[in-house]
């Protein structure tokens, strides 16, 4: 992919490679046409900020919490003692 | 954890339980998340754990442990939400990634402050997942909450890896629409 191709990357390319982006899986052609595109695009540098911030906040404010309570986890003993 | 394992395999008991610590946590996040139900979730947590137990000895370790386990659980919470009735879809499908962007709120973005303030608020966040289509919302969560890497994601889920990657960019843009729905941002 040359730069030429990266400068005319739409926002519906971007869109379809946010993830991809925003997990580091892109090639390195693809990741700096998107990079290339963001530069010159207030929508998709705003909604991707937006889309990555979520996703990030996902694991720190959901995964880090052990939701099993005393009780339950003794009922998983017993569950497995039986076993 | 490796010991663990190699030891649990070997039918020591208090090896397993140690695993069970380790992971009890995650198994039951993914539950409640896939179920949407508290009661549910402890069930599954329960199945999860008596068929690892029972089928430690078939995990060759090919994947993650986390993995395994993770793709166990799936089974037994499908089993559950099979076995409640009248639980309707809470969401219209939409047909193209630009129409999920502009949902999501592509050309409308919120002032930063706001932003932050509603990605750290557990329980709006907690709701927006629950509004996900479950094919999209197992993805999330594995990848995303609980960071399985993509292959071991595909692999709980039993989905090749680029399928795994379309339910969990379009289950991503869902997310971040449901969260301005949660909050009352676009109605």
């Amino acid at each position: 992919m040359t730069n030429e191709h990266a400068v005319r990357l739409a926002c519906a390319d971007v869109l379809a490679m946010l993830s991809d982006y925003l997990d580091g899986e892109l090639a390195p052609e693809r990741r700096a046409a998107v990079e290339a595109h963001l530069a010159t695009c207030d929508h998709c540098t705003n909604f991707g900020g937006e889309f990555g911030a979520v996703v990030t906040a996902l694991r720190r404010t959901l995964g880090t919490t052990s939701d099993v309570s005393p009780d339950t986890g003794e009922r998983l003993t017993q569950a497995l003692r039986t076993k | 954890m490796g010991d663990s394992l190699a030891r649990a395999q070997a039918g020591d008991r208090e090896a397993f339980t140690q695993l069970v610590e380790g992971h009890r946590g995650a198994v039951f996040r993914f539950a409640r998340h896939l179920t949407a139900d508290t009661a549910s979730a402890e069930d599954v947590l329960q199945e999860t754990f008596i068929t690892a137990l029972q089928r430690l000895a078939e995990y060759r370790g090919e994947g993650s442990f986390k993995g395994w386990l993770f793709a166990i659980a799936r089974t037994k919470a499908w089993q559950q939400r099979r076995l409640r009735r009248g639980e309707p879809e809470t969401w219209e499908p939409v047909e193209t990634l630009e129409t999920l962007a502009r949902d999501a709120g592509f050309g409308s973005p919120l002032n930063p402050e706001e932003l932050a303030s509603r990605v750290e608020q557990r329980a709006l966040l907690e709701a927006a997942l629950a509004r996900l289509p479950l094919e999209e919302r197992e993805a999330v969560v594995l990848r995303d909450v609980e960071g399985l890497s993509g292959e071991e994601s595909a692999a709980a889920l039993n989905l090749a890896l680029p399928a795994m990657k379309s339910r969990l960019h379009r289950g991503r843009l869902h997310l971040v629409a449901a969260l301005r729905k949660e909050a009352g941002h676009d109605e």
